[in-house]
């Protein structure tokens, strides 16, 4: 980044949240970082390049928006510090973009006023002017510019009308700084600032009489009423899962059918021999085990992108709210807890706009147990087999929902628990919640952030699922025994010798060496216990050629003990699952919790408290399941 | 002299009727900063939209859910 130059001018835009600054930051910059219609969204600062008319580069950041310049949350801090140049990687705004929803002019304004007392040169973006416009609001943006003495530009980012206004008006030199307002200092400026906001808007953004029922307002009698409300939020998270199981078949089928006939192509150009078991059951095997669920990846992050940028989260944070309190936590919390259902990661970014910081702490302390996309896979696995195949869709969905509510209510026992332990806030945390209009969701943005997430799901699979099935097919070729016996090669392996030392720890779960291999696994990334158990599985059938046709379900289905007994019965399939339900089994998360929790300590206790939490948990279903006969 | 009865309300929105357009004429406790900077500001006008454990009212064109704890702390006056 060329963020240091000192002839590169820096621009910020600031603004109230969801006042649609990463749009415009989008539109500048021909980036897709990621936006959405709630507050909050943005929590970190983003950095881009545009060029003005003129041809001059400019950096822009995008900031997490505030409310004010007194920071009361971390991200508004962040905020705060990118201002006054405190950043480490970016150097002082030599210019602001205040951006203000228009129809909320009143309530923006403070804070442009804030940013303008600086002393910095601004200019001021009034975006949605045509939804404004459209609840009949008449702005005058000129005389607004007149009043507060900078350029003002009426804008519509999402379509991205205004942009080359705005580009002329970031040339050099760069207007002046306002001096025209000048307010006291203390409690008299707040006073002065508000008498100046009043005198202004009635000037130039004036409201109508009254105020008519509008769609958004139509859309919350149901969404928000408290015996609808829920019914409409527990049928929008059931209608998710049940489209995810019941849409995806079909790409799933032609993936899975496509796999197959790849791997018996690649297996009919290669005489028997290892590289021929190294394409088909390693590469193919491996990587294609986890490729066949991109569909239902692809259905959850359309839905939660859907979610998003409807205006419909702030909507479930506010029904949450009463539940979340039982735990500990505010509304505020489900926002970042909703997001880790994607992945946890962006997730526990998003608690920055937890003010409380002992809640924030909890929330980054539970946020894994919300399943993330990367558990996707193996649920997918684990559910059919067992149901049994031949269960309708519903069924599934009803029991990944479930699996979802499991993870979801440890998370908040878990949190009410750890809340008590730290104990209460210094000064009292308060639930303020800005509910926002229900918008068209914007389908190009959705697409592309599904293609991106599409693309990165298809990259870990090329390069670390790729690099591990590799690994794993040949632990478990080699050493080679004489035998030809599959369970003899697999014994004598490396990768058998690995198994045998791991299965006293896995066996009271219900689990043979394999799968405490394939789990041992999964530690570097979740997705790779697919992987492990299609090339593990897969050894043991290997000569058979009807079976390595076979899907690896019906494979691990026919799995057996060396007694003869079958290795996955529904008491151990349920054991897997709650194992994959708790363990944190992510590096990347661990090393996010330990940035954002500023603490190492926190993030390594973490680790090994899920691990444990996940092993004492599937210990006791299998266990008390065998007892009572099951 | 209403004016006066008006700016020493002492009627909270916790107690206003549903649907009711008000003026905010007081902010009290140590909230009363973050209130302003949401936009709950001496004189600007709401709406009430809903009671319960949080309340949800209208505010210059947005809708904004406060808790009801905090909605005790802002003091009101019919709005004409």
């Amino acid at each position: 980044m060329s963020a240091h130059t000192e002839d590169i001018a820096t621009i910020a835009l600031v603004g109230n949240p969801n006042s649609g600054k990463t749009t415009l930051f989008n539109a500048l910059t021909g980036q897709r970082q990621q936006v959405g219609n709630y507050s909050g969204v943005t929590t970190e600062v983003k950095s881009g390049e545009t060029r003005t008319p003129h041809g001059r580069k400019l950096i822009v950041l995008d900031l997490p928006g505030c409310y004010s310049l007194r920071a009361d949350s971390p991200d508004e801090k962040v905020a705060l510090d990118a201002l006054a140049g405190h950043l480490p990687n970016h150097k002082k705004p030599d210019l602001v973009v205040c951006v203000v929803d228009a129809s909320n002019l009143e309530r923006h304004l403070q804070l442009v006023l804030q940013v303008m007392e600086l002393g910095i040169p601004c200019v001021m973006v009034l975006n949605m002017v045509d939804v404004a416009e459209k609840n009949g609001l008449r702005l005058d943006p000129e005389m607004l510019s007149e009043e507060l003495g900078i350029p003002v530009i009426p804008m519509m980012a999402k379509a991205g009308k205004g942009l080359l206004e705005l580009k002329q008006s970031l040339r050099h030199p760069f207007p002046p700084v306002a001096n025209a307002l000048k307010f006291k200092e203390g409690e008299d400026a707040e006073a002065e600032r508000r008498l100046f906001i009043g005198k202004v808007c009635d000037l130039a953004a004036r409201r109508p009489g009254s105020q008519n029922c509008n769609l958004s307002d139509k859309l919350d009698a149901i969404f928000l009423h408290p015996v609808l409300g829920w019914h409409a939020f527990v049928g929008v998270m059931f209608a998710v899962f049940w489209t995810i199981f019941s849409f995806a078949s079909v790409p799933m089928d032609l993936i899975e059918g496509g796999l197959s006939a790849l791997a018996e192509w690649v297996g009919s150009l290669m005489q028997e021999g290892d590289m021929r078991s190294l394409l088909v059951d390693g590469v193919i095997g491996g990587v294609g085990g986890v490729l066949v669920f991109l569909p239902q990846i692809i259905l959850l992050f359309l839905f939660i992108g859907l979610l998003e940028s409807s205006g419909y989260m702030a909507r479930a944070a506010f029904l949450m709210d009463g539940l979340m309190s039982k735990a500990g936590l505010s509304g505020k919390a489900f926002l970042p807890l909703f997001s880790s259902y994607a992945c946890a990661i962006p997730g526990i970014m998003a608690t920055r706009t937890i003010g409380s910081a002992k809640e924030r702490l909890v929330t980054i302390f539970v946020a894994p147990w919300m399943s993330c996309s990367a558990r996707l896979p193996v649920y997918f696995l684990i559910i059919p087999l067992l149901l049994g195949e031949n269960e309708g869709s519903w069924m599934q969905a009803l029991l990944l929902f479930g699996i979802y509510v499991t993870g979801t209510l440890t998370a908040f026992v878990t949190a009410r628990l750890l809340r008590n332990r730290l104990g209460p806030d210094q000064t009292p945390q308060h639930f303020i919640l800005e509910l926002p209009p229900y918008r068209t969701p914007q389908w190009s943005y959705i697409f592309r952030h599904v293609l991106d997430r599409a693309w990165s799901f298809v990259r870990k699979a090329g390069s670390l699922i790729l690099g591990l099935s590799i690994l794993l097919w040949a632990l478990s070729t080699y050493p080679k025994t004489k035998s030809d016996e599959p369970a003899e090669v697999l014994a004598h392996s490396a990768m058998g010798r690995i198994g045998a030392f791991i299965e006293p720890i896995v066996k009271p779960l219900g689990f043979d060496g394999r799968t405490g291999t394939a789990i041992l696994t999964s530690f570097a990334a979740r997705e790779v216990f697919v992987s492990s158990t299609a090339i593990l599985f897969r050894v043991q059938e290997a000569d058979d050629e009807e079976q390595t046709r076979s899907l690896l379900r019906e494979k691990i289905s026919q799995a057996t003990w060396p007694d003869g007994r079958p290795l996955f019965t529904p008491l151990s399939l349920i054991s897997l699952l709650v194992f994959f339900i708790y363990a944190l089994q992510c590096l990347p998360t661990t090393a996010v919790v330990a940035r954002e929790a500023g603490s190492w300590k926190w993030a390594i206790g973490q680790f090994l408290f899920m691990s444990s939490f996940a092993y004492l948990a599937s210990l006791l279903i299998f266990q008390i399941g065998s007892l009572l006969g099951f | 002299m209403s004016a006066v009865l008006e700016s020493k309300s002492k009627v909270s929105l916790n107690e206003v009727a549903l649907n009711c357009e008000v003026r905010i004429t007081a902010l009290l406790g140590p909230a009363c900063e973050r209130l302003r900077e949401l936009g709950f500001c001496e004189q600007m006008q709401l709406r009430k939209l809903s009671n319960g454990r949080n309340l949800i009212c209208t505010l210059c064109g947005s809708k904004m859910a406060i808790s009801r704890e905090l909605a005790s702390h802002v003091l009101v006056a019919p709005a004409h």
